[in-house]
């Protein structure tokens, strides 16, 4: 488990600093099954029947058919990269890091002494690694993917600290993060048509 | 009373199929016709059978009076918005701005957002509330990206991620709701973040998780309800989307949203007294009243300036519930309904108005009484009305709100909330004289018809809302009533 943490925490650095979007999505696929293992995990040591069902729809939902999903448009987008980012990688990697010591210090505070703490440090770390990336990327997938971090995050959250919610929940919840992505997926694609381009710095017009 | 439910919730599904497969114009009409008068006389006997006999506790579904105050402004805007949608749409495929392959996805999309915010006042536990609210954000994003251009993307970009990651952070505090029941409730016999279980161990909930599961709430339904600082999608998405989805969007998707943050509060307040949600309350809606000022005062869009009237009202709202006697959660209640039904319909007639004169700068749009006599008519009454005039009903809920603000000792906060209406209805006041009078523009030519079905659409508004302000009906004044009851007492 602490090294699923690890890993965990390491894909997220990571996630902070690539330009490209197909790595991007490579990496979410990754952490996604690792969450998915990690809900398996807590699965064995429960053994109940529902967060097996969870830990397999995780694996199905997010680290089958929402990457699908993001490299079919990443495919179309052959052309697009992040180019001039908020704040450059390095920067972003060394905000990244401050947000983990952040999570820590947070969790130390609200829920001393829980079982969980370096679980639930990470998951808040996740949480705030995929916000800041839904801020500081313009490129249109990165936001998405940035979306889904957060979501992992969440969810890992719920594992570390009730051991999930009730599968009557979470199935609501999956099905919401999938079609969210989907619709995501759609807007990304009438955005390359109209804008011929995924910027989304571009998108500024409405205002006032 | 089962069956019942499981009509409401199906009814819109299976419209929405049947306009899938259907092949001719007029046959969808028809059938989305039929579906939403079917839907709405199914959620008022629904309301109806609350009001008579009580709460319908059946399997996942609970409606208790405070939802089926929802229910009814759902009910009634469903009706509305689908009546005025059959001639707003009539005229986009005349002009050729809309094909028949995008009515078909309209309707679609329509009768799929209907069936996401009937789920979110029928569900009973928190996180079944998360799921609906979720999920009405999903199937609008569509509707608000309906016309695909630049500006309407932009618009459901923003709405699709503000939204999710705001109602990411409800999740969360969901999720630590559920955290403090479980520590609460050992027994384990209770049904996972049921309001009523939870209410039943409420004096063993851990005060600092809820109260931290509270502000992560409210930040996320919060967003959904437009408050500020989070509001920076509302403006957007009301202005590009359709209008008819403009005025649901704004009369009942906020009336939702506002919903999800009533049944946490019900729930803090039984777990850490009143005062901790009040201020927040009082904080947000004050911000909100606040924000909506500048923008309403300098504003060159038509429908733009609608949406920072919504934002004021929903934070009127959230005042109102802050306050927390019962006279100003009864005014509160009260300028749900009442809001819903009159901003709907301004939105509908702002659609008329964008047609006939092709757009929606407000400094283009000149002579509107002149040009469109029964429009123009109706467009400036129904700004009287939002504006909080009598005879209107949004004069006595608004009325009742700061009356309450006064009574219970909070003059200081009566006197602002005074001052910065008064601010608003100057704003809106002076735009509707630009718009309604002066000199035609020579670009406008012809009459323009509003269609029968979008002619009773406003009508059963108007005379809502005109009724509203002068009569209220018992039974309408007991559901109100129940539901004060429900709010502040904690109580069922």
């Amino acid at each position: 488990m602490n090294l699923l943490i690890i890993i965990l925490l390491f894909l997220a650095l990571l996630l902070s600093r690539v330009t490209s979007l197909k790595t991007a999505v490579n990496i979410l696929l990754i952490q996604s099954a690792l969450v998915a293992l990690a809900c398996a995990f807590v699965a064995a040591e429960t053994s109940e029947m529902h967060t097996y069902i969870a830990a397999a729809l995780t694996l199905i939902i997010k680290a089958g058919l929402i990457p699908y999903a993001l490299f079919r448009i990443v495919r179309m987008l052959r052309r697009e990269r992040e180019v001039n980012p908020i704040i450059s990688p390095n920067h972003s990697v060394m905000a990244a890091g401050i947000m983990i010591v952040l999570a820590y210090g947070l969790i130390d505070r609200a829920l001393p002494g829980i079982v969980s703490r370096d679980a639930l440090a990470a998951a808040v770390a996740m949480m705030l690694i995929g916000l800041t990336m839904i801020m500081t990327r313009r490129q249109a997938v990165l936001q998405i993917v940035g979306l889904i971090t957060m979501e992992n995050g969440l969810y890992l959250v719920g594992l570390s600290v009730t051991k999930g919610l009730p599968l009557i929940i979470e199935l609501g919840v999956f099905l919401d993060v999938l079609v969210a992505v989907v619709v995501l997926v759609i807007l990304t694609y009438r955005l390359k048509r109209s804008h011929m381009s995924t910027d989304t710095s571009m998108l500024k017009k409405l205002k006032g | 009373m089962g069956h019942l439910i499981v009509l409401a919730l199906v009814l819109p599904l299976i419209t929405g199929v049947f306009t899938m497969i259907q092949s001719g114009q007029k046959a969808i009409r028809f059938i989305n016709l039929i579906g939403s008068m079917l839907l709405s006389f199914t959620l008022i006997i629904i309301v109806h059978h609350v009001v008579e006999n009580g709460t319908i506790h059946v399997g996942q579904f609970y409606i208790d009076s405070l939802s089926a105050v929802v229910l009814l402004v759902v009910a009634t805007l469903t009706c509305t918005a689908t009546l005025f949608s059959l001639s707003y749409m009539e005229q986009e495929i005349l002009e050729g701005k809309v094909s028949f392959k995008m009515l078909k996805r309209y309707f679609a999309l329509f009768n799929l957002f209907e069936f996401t915010m009937i789920c979110v006042p029928m569900v009973e536990n928190m996180g079944m509330l998360w799921v609906a609210v979720e999920a009405t954000t999903l199937s609008s994003a569509l509707l608000v990206a309906f016309y695909f251009n630049r500006a309407a993307l932009e618009a459901a970009w923003k709405y699709v991620m503000v939204c999710t990651v705001g109602i990411c952070l409800a999740l969360l505090g969901t999720i630590l709701l559920y955290y403090a029941q479980v520590n609460a409730d050992l027994s384990g016999g209770g049904q996972a973040l049921s309001w009523l279980a939870i209410q039943a161990v409420s004096d063993k909930l851990d005060p600092g998780m809820i109260k931290l599961a509270f502000v992560f709430v409210l930040i996320g339904y919060g967003t959904k309800a437009g408050l500020a600082p989070m509001h920076t999608w509302l403006p957007d998405a009301h202005s590009q989307a359709p209008s008819p989805v403009s005025g649901l969007l704004s009369g009942a998707l906020l009336s939702c949203a506002l919903y999800g943050i009533i049944r946490m509060v019900i729930i803090v307040k039984g777990a850490v007294g009143p005062a901790f949600p009040e201020h927040f309350l009082i904080g947000f809606g004050l911000l909100s009243l606040s924000i909506a000022v500048p923008f309403i005062l300098v504003q060159h869009d038509l429908k733009r300036l609608l949406a920072y009237s919504s934002i004021e009202h929903m934070g009127l709202i959230t005042l109102g519930l802050g306050l927390g006697t019962p006279l100003a959660v009864y005014g509160a209640l009260l300028h749900i309904i009442n809001h819903a039904i009159t901003k709907s319909s301004l939105f509908y007639l702002a659609g008329a108005i964008i047609q006939h004169y092709g757009t929606k700068n407000i400094m283009r749009i000149k002579g509107l009484v002149g040009a469109m006599p029964v429009v123009g008519a109706m467009f400036v009454a129904a700004v009287l009305a939002i504006a909080g005039l009598p005879p209107f009903s949004i004069f006595y809920s608004k009325l009742t709100i700061i009356w309450a603000a006064f009574q219970s000792g909070n003059s200081w906060l009566g006197a602002i909330i005074l001052l910065l209406m008064a601010a608003i209805f100057a704003g809106m006041i002076y735009y509707t004289l630009k718009i309604g009078f002066g000199p035609i523009p020579s670009k406008v030519i012809g009459n323009y018809r509003l269609g029968k079905p979008a002619m009773a659409a406003v009508s059963v508004s108007m005379v809502l809302m005109i009724v509203g302000g002068i009569y209220l009906p018992p039974w309408f004044d007991t559901l109100i009533t129940q539901a004060v009851a429900i709010i502040i007492g904690g109580g069922l």
